[in-house]
């Protein structure tokens, strides 16, 4: 048994102390295999360390009456140096284990061959995780610690993994933790929820996930660094990492997994729709979002989807044959509208997606949502952003939404100063119309400095006159066919 | 298979464990310091022995004066192989932890397992080194062969107690401060020509003998060159000083690595 008995860590840090563990206490037999849920930086990885004996608590007890595992998969408990034969024999030695007996189960499980006679300093990660698991695997403990252990390797040999922890293994007790909740549910008998330094211990996985998953949405947006990204094209490239460090995004994405492995298309489609209203740029979530729109019948959904995954820069070779299975499906040749992939370059000479054209329709038509076939429309005949942007000034909602504006335009040119009168009260708006904003000037006003850029944004959100604002900015400035359109609206003879 | 963790183990079992895991630290440390590659771990003591040799060999040519009429190989044999033994210990063990903290995850290794392996390492080569030149010395001539060997073994053992108790204690600190480490480089080209190598103490003023006795490396050194040279020189030592200087500064060593166990945090 392993009891931890009111188990408080405090880390001294420059900037006071830092409270991880306050007051932590369980037991934990034989057989139970304890998940811990909590959000990064909770203090998950610090209190496996205290349990397996190679950090103390700064307050409290930990007994264990059993013999408790390293940190499995942990690549830090080898020597680069050594080869892998030697860390075996190392680890062998330490434990008072057979070598020749251990050396045969690492090769035979860690499929090395060659490599266990070079340094460990040689391997790639993958090699040095299949090399950290069989060792781990060479010392029968009673009690496992799993941190983290589906981060590397492929799914073969997460199989071999899970077979040999939880097939054969299975009958003793395990602290698991991981970002991967599902991991969690599928392979522990009870949950603990890691937050503040308090440990809550559940019975019921579901109800152990309701709580993480209240906790998350409880606390306040995360702290997202946009001030190296000013511009579309450097938005797209931190997206694809961005995303996954955020909770609630990578929350929401499991859950649209859970959904689609269930079949549940339409929960699904929901989920991965409000990640990427997150993180609109994150290609990845589109090609799964288009997955589930397809399987649930919406087509020319699906299509748009795929075409802004391939924007994005997904590679068209991945997704090419839903995208032409959903074109056909809607009686229309894929060669006719051609693919376009991501490519730099300025941002209007960009290939627009969904949320560009979403973020253009509610600045130029003061309405964000479009219907789907408008949507695919769209993204099958406008090859650039540019190209979009004057298809939609030429629409009439354009016209009808700035009505006023160009009239004043006419008369007095575009760069009036329209937020010279200020703007009374306070402005309500929410993270979306932040994420709006965000979007907007990172098209209309690539090269900002990170500072202007702030201010531009937090001057047009929830502003509804963003548009003059803008323009007044010297906004699209370098979008030919979008200022062509617009000298065509603005013209004397064109109608009132 | 690994047995359930014993509560009580008896004192026979504990022994047998520590033996165990310093032997595995040892060969571990023997193969990441010198590989398998040319002369593999005889780097041990024929790195100790290029410096002595070497020192050796420039004192010869620049006729050091030391006060004494010993010949001066002799002279530089005893003094720099002893600098060599209580330099090098600290210098091994200063920041020892940081690079094993991994080991720390296995509960039968300590902090202070970490250093001794060192230590027992450091001292090998240091005196397998002395040994080796001294025998070498003597079969060609340059060196008369020690009066009394076992006085030299027993000075011999008081710098290895000095040095392994002061490089545990810096070790340790150095864990929680790397002043440690930056001052240490200073220290200890400053102290060697004080440490007794580079003089004999009998040579020195009245009052500076005084003065040089506070230092404890002073002592192991006159009694290593009383044992080797007897009747020839007077040597000036005080066991009734250096020893129970090195039982402190062991007692300190140890509650350091125990304040320092206690706080470490593996990566």
């Amino acid at each position: 048994m392993i009891r931890l008995d009111h188990v408080r860590k405090v880390y001294r840090t420059r900037f006071g102390d830092n409270v991880v563990l306050d007051g932590v206490s369980f037991d934990l037999h034989m057989g139970e295999r304890l998940g811990v849920l909590g959000r990064n930086g909770a203090g998950k990885s610090t209190m496996v360390r205290l349990i397996s004996g190679a950090e103390r608590p700064t307050a409290g007890r930990i007994e264990r009456s059993m013999s408790v595992s390293w940190p499995l998969a942990f690549g830090g408990a080898f020597q680069p140096m050594l080869t892998g034969v030697d860390n075996v024999r190392f680890i062998s030695r330490i434990y008072d284990q057979d070598f020749a007996r251990n050396l045969a189960f690492v090769e035979d499980f860690s499929e090395l061959g060659a490599y266990l006679k070079e340094p460990v300093r040689t391997y790639s990660s993958g090699m040095r995780a299949r090399l950290a698991f069989a060792i781990s695997m060479i010392i029968e403990f009673d009690c496992f610690l799993i941190d983290e252990i589906g981060a590397v390797g492929d799914a073969r040999f997460h199989d071999r993994c899970n077979h040999e922890l939880f097939g054969k293994r299975g009958d003793r007790a395990m602290v698991l933790i991981s970002h991967d909740a599902g991991y969690v549910r599928d392979h522990c008998n009870r949950f603990a929820l890691l937050h503040k330094g308090k440990l809550t211990l559940y019975d019921d996985f579901d109800i152990a996930y309701d709580a993480f998953r209240e906790q998350i949405g409880l606390v306040a947006r995360p702290m997202v660094d946009h001030a190296t990204a000013t511009n579309r094209g450097a938005l797209i490239e931190v997206s694809q990492h961005r995303a996954h460090q955020d909770d609630r995004f990578r929350m929401l994405v499991q859950e649209g997994d859970w959904q689609r492995d269930a079949r549940a298309w339409t929960e699904a489609e929901r989920r991965y729709a409000e990640a990427l209203t997150l993180y609109p740029y994150q290609r990845s979530y589109w090609v799964q979002h288009a997955h589930v729109a397809k399987e649930n019948g919406h087509f020319a959904r699906a299509e748009a989807s795929y075409r802004t995954a391939c924007a994005l820069g997904e590679p068209l070779g991945d997704v090419y044959e839903h995208l032409a299975f959903v074109m056909r499906r809607q009686d229309v040749e894929p060669d006719a509208w051609p693919v376009r992939p991501y490519h730099k370059g300025p941002v209007h000479d960009q290939v627009p997606g969904r949320p560009d054209i979403g973020a253009l329709a509610r600045l130029l038509w003061q309405d964000g949502v479009l219907d789907d076939g408008e949507m695919v429309e769209r993204l099958r005949r406008d090859t650039s952003c540019d190209a979009v942007m004057a298809a939609m000034l030429h629409d009439p909602r354009f016209a009808d939404a700035h009505r006023s504006w160009l009239e004043a335009a006419r008369t007095r040119g575009m760069a009036q100063d329209a937020a010279a009168e200020p703007r009374d009260g306070e402005v309500t708006a929410d993270a979306h119309d932040v994420e709006w904003a965000r979007a907007v000037c990172a098209m209309a006003l690539p090269d900002l400095s990170p500072a202007e850029n702030q201010a531009l944004v937090d001057r047009i959100t929830g502003d509804p006159d963003a548009w003059a604002t803008l323009l007044a900015a010297n906004g699209f400035a370098g979008w030919p066919l979008a200022q062509a359109a617009l000298q065509q609206l603005l013209s004397p003879d064109a109608e009132p | 298979m690994a047995k359930a963790v014993s509560t009580d183990p008896s004192l026979r079992e504990s022994l047998r464990v520590q033996i165990r895991i310093l032997g595995a630290l040892l060969v571990r440390e023997v193969l990441t310091r010198y590989g398998r590659h040319n002369i593999g771990f005889l780097w041990l003591f024929v790195e100790p022995m290029m410096f002595t040799l070497g020192v050796t060999a420039l004192w010869t040519a620049t006729k050091s004066v030391h006060g004494s009429n010993l010949p001066i190989v002799a002279f530089a044999l005893t003094g720099y192989s002893s600098v060599l033994l209580w330099r090098n210990m600290p210098g091994r063990c200063i920041g020892a932890l940081w690079s094993n903290l991994s080991l720390m995850y296995h509960r039968n290794i300590r902090v202070l397992d970490i250093y001794i392996a060192r230590l027992i390492l450091e001292f090998g080569g240091a005196t397998i080194s002395f040994a080796t030149l001294s025998v070498l010395f003597i079969c060609v001539g340059l060196l008369e062969p020690p009066e009394n060997v076992l006085e030299v073994a027993g000075g011999w053992l008081i710098i290895a107690w000095f040095g392994a108790a002061l490089a545990i204690t810096l070790g340790a600190l150095s864990h929680e401060s790397e002043l440690v480490d930056k001052l240490w480089h200073p220290a200890s080209y400053l102290i060697f020509p004080l440490s007794g190598s580079a003089f004999l103490v009998d040579a020195l003023p009245k009052v500076a003998q005084q003065y040089v006795l506070y230092i404890p490396m002073v002592h192991g050194t006159e009694i290593v060159r009383e044992g080797y040279f007897g009747s020839k020189v007077h040597a000036h030592y005080d066991l009734g000083y250096v020893l129970p200087f090195c039982l402190v500064l062991t007692f300190v060593a140890l509650v350091t690595t125990r304040w320092v166990a206690s706080r470490v945090v593996p990566e």
